[in-house]
């Protein structure tokens, strides 16, 4: 392996042009596999910028106008129970401009991540239709407890449990949730290893596990976990970080379960247990030459490893970046201010 | 990311705007609003495509040129959903044969074969035709390749549990770990097949014990094989600590000089279990625990010694506990 592009400094300078490139400038074309999720792209470029501490190298008449994109990809059908994000313009046309069309329906993850955004963008979700999505919920959860991504068409799995729990968080509203139905599901997902699967009897996975656990925190359940559970998720996660974090055992290191496993920690507040001065390493071997971070070593970077080594190398308290938010995955300053926000709501 | 290699589609090369049996559809261009965030500069033939997948789905039109055209649309974007749920529309409308959608899909998904979307609709199309004949042997393809691809074993265990296929998949399990006793998607198979078939019972629980304890002695450091350990002494009466033939060879690993630490901290749960429960084994005392975990935290797994250091005082704190407890 040459070690010819390893860059051990921390480049915060070039992270910030990355993301805003991301932000701002057009992808490549071989991006087009991301085509329908745009809104969690820019979810991790704002994000990204937000741990940077640099949203201010975003000008406020450009802040202005992505808040308006993402309004823009606001679908409200209370009919069909659609209601939420759009991941994308795709199907969109000037002339179904703000009308309801089909398959123009709203995907859970892009919701969390629209809904996130603006609050990252610092906009007070005033033109959100919070009953609307609340409402909406409901037509996605599965009888085991589990929700699929949209009304239909789309798998179900742990991922899309956790956008329903921060949803249902950042509106301050858990009525279109069965709560009981959900902690059901993550419990059963439990694996005889103490880590947590997509779904019962997958295997754990740090992806899952992460997902799982900040629903149960958000919706302060983690007390459902009996002592035996908990003392061996903690054990199973630890056992994750081997100089980097891997998602499962056996697999190599991977720069974005630095933020997946040590955000789950955070959460059990275990975190500590592994604290020491040169766990950043890993990440910071992944960093790219021109910004942004890669999977592994010598990789091209995309923006969602990128956002998530700078969230795992915020969990290391490293490079002076914001404080993670690990519930939500958004920085704490964040949250302040979705709690400013939702004192308004009272 | 899109990949580069060609299809067996001949028409790809020419844009839809310049095929006559188009001509009659007016393509929409898709609004972006003023001012874009995170854009992809599109090829000529995406945005083609998409101009047409667009003018359709507005007609809701259900026709073979529309089937065609959702197979570019996937080609330029496997990962749109909504692409595959409109497909679906139009199979279901045109009645085709839904065979020759699995041989489509699946080349598909030897393409692209971590694709969410892709395996859904593999799974839609398997649930239509209630015919989960092909669904081992292609998870068996994409699984030769990555042995530890999720979205297969997803897709894998889903057909085994719905279509009841556990016949052959415990070998086939057996296979996979001896060609790699590390992967731990097969040891979480291994226990799916178990616990979906005999149970564990305590002929199976025996069986397994010898079977993992064998694989342990093969690799001792080897997470996948210790957990899955752990997770069979749950299902005995005899908890962690108790069944004679994992102490003794724990014991005997330790005697030999082994200090990996899944086995170090095995042991260290055995006496915690011990110093909890009540149990009399004077290998398994608290003094052990903690002689064990200054073993790891100075030695043998340096990296997460804090941890051990927590279970130090969490050892001597159920003492204390324990001792008020008595003297009452």
């Amino acid at each position: 392996m040459s070690t010819e592009n390893v860059l051990l400094k921390f480049a915060p300078e070039m992270h910030k042009n990355y993301l805003l490139h991301i932000l701002n400038g057009k992808m490549p074309s071989y991006g087009s596999s991301l085509d329908t999720n745009r809104a969690v792209l820019m979810y991790f470029a704002v994000g990204g910028l937000d741990i940077l501490n640099s949203l201010d190298s975003i000008t406020d008449t450009r802040k202005k106008s992505i808040i308006d994109w993402i309004y823009s990809l606001q679908v409200i059908n209370e009919k069909d129970l659609t209601s939420g994000f759009q991941g994308s313009t795709n199907l969109n046309t000037i002339e179904n401009r703000g009308k309801n069309t089909l398959y123009k329906w709203a995907h859970i993850a892009n919701t969390y991540a629209c809904l996130s955004s603006l609050l990252m963008l610092r906009d007070n979700l005033e033109r959100v239709d919070r009953c609307a999505i609340i409402n909406s919920l409901k037509a996605l959860q599965l009888p085991n407890g589990s929700f699929k991504g949209a009304i239909d068409g789309v798998e179900s799995d742990m991922r899309f449990v956790f956008c329903a729990a921060a949803i249902s968080h950042i509106l301050n509203d858990w009525s279109g949730i069965d709560v009981e139905l959900m902690v059901d599901f993550i419990l059963n997902s439990i694996s005889y290893d103490g880590g947590i699967g997509q779904a019962p009897e997958l295997e754990s996975h740090c992806g899952s596990t992460f997902c799982a656990v900040a629903a149960l925190a958000l919706s302060e359940n983690l007390d459902r976990l009996t002592r035996a559970q908990f003392d061996n998720l903690r054990r199973w996660l630890l056992f994750r970080f081997d100089g980097g974090f891997n998602g499962r055992p056996n697999k190599p290191v991977d720069t974005c379960y630095s933020f997946w496993s040590g955000g789950a920690l955070k959460i059990l507040d275990a975190y500590d247990f592994i604290q020491q001065e040169n766990n950043h390493q890993y990440v910071l071997m992944t960093q790219d030459r021109r910004g942004g971070f890669a999977k592994w070593i010598n990789c091209v970077p995309d923006p969602m490893h990128s956002y998530l080594g700078l969230a795992g190398l915020s969990l290391m308290d490293f490079g002076g970046l914001n404080e993670m938010f690990c519930e939500l995955n958004i920085t704490k300053r964040t949250n302040e201010f979705l709690e400013e926000v939702q004192k308004t709501w009272m | 990311m899109s990949d580069c290699s060609s299809d067996e589609n001949e028409n790809d090369t020419i844009l839809y705007r310049d095929r006559p049996e188009w001509k009659d559809v007016t393509p929409l261009k898709q609004d972006d609003g003023d001012e874009p965030v995170v854009a992809i500069d599109y090829t000529e033939a995406f945005e083609d495509c998409y101009d047409y997948f667009r003018a359709i789905l507005k007609k809701k039109e259900i026709s073979e040129r529309a089937l065609e055209l959702t197979k570019t649309a996937a080609q330029l974007n496997s990962a749109n959903y909504t692409v595959w749920q409109y497909r679906r529309e139009i199979l279901k409308g045109l009645g085709k044969d839904l065979n020759e959608e699995l041989d489509y899909i699946q080349k598909v998904i030897l393409k692209h074969s971590k694709n969410y979307q892709v395996w859904h609709h593999r799974r839609i199309i398997v649930e239509w035709l209630q015919d989960a004949s092909k669904e081992k042997y292609l998870t068996e393809t994409v699984l030769a390749k990555d042995a530890k691809n999720y979205h297969a074993w997803q897709h894998r265990q889903w057909v085994i549990r719905t279509f009841k296929l556990f016949d052959g998949e415990l070998e086939y399990v057996d296979t996979l770990i001896s060609d790699d006793v590390r992967n731990n998607s097969a040891w979480n198979q291994r226990y799916f097949v178990i616990n979906n078939t005999t149970g564990f019972t305590d002929e199976v629980l025996d069986r397994e014990i010898d079977y993992t304890l064998n694989h342990i002695k093969t690799v001792t450091e080897n997470e996948s094989a210790w957990n899955y350990l752990r997770g069979l002494l749950l299902h005995g009466k005899e908890g962690l600590s108790n069944n004679k033939k994992v102490t003794d060879f724990c014991e005997e690993l330790y005697k030999s000089g082994n200090r990996s630490p899944f086995s170090l901290a095995v042991i260290v749960d055995m006496c915690f279990e011990q110093l909890n429960e009540g149990g009399g084994d004077s290998r398994y005392t608290p003094q052990r625990a903690k002689e064990l975990c200054e073993e790891l935290i100075n030695k043998y797994d340096i990296i997460r010694a804090n941890y051990w250091k927590h279970m130090i005082e969490m050892i001597d704190k159920t003492m204390k506990d324990e001792n008020i407890e008595s003297s009452n």
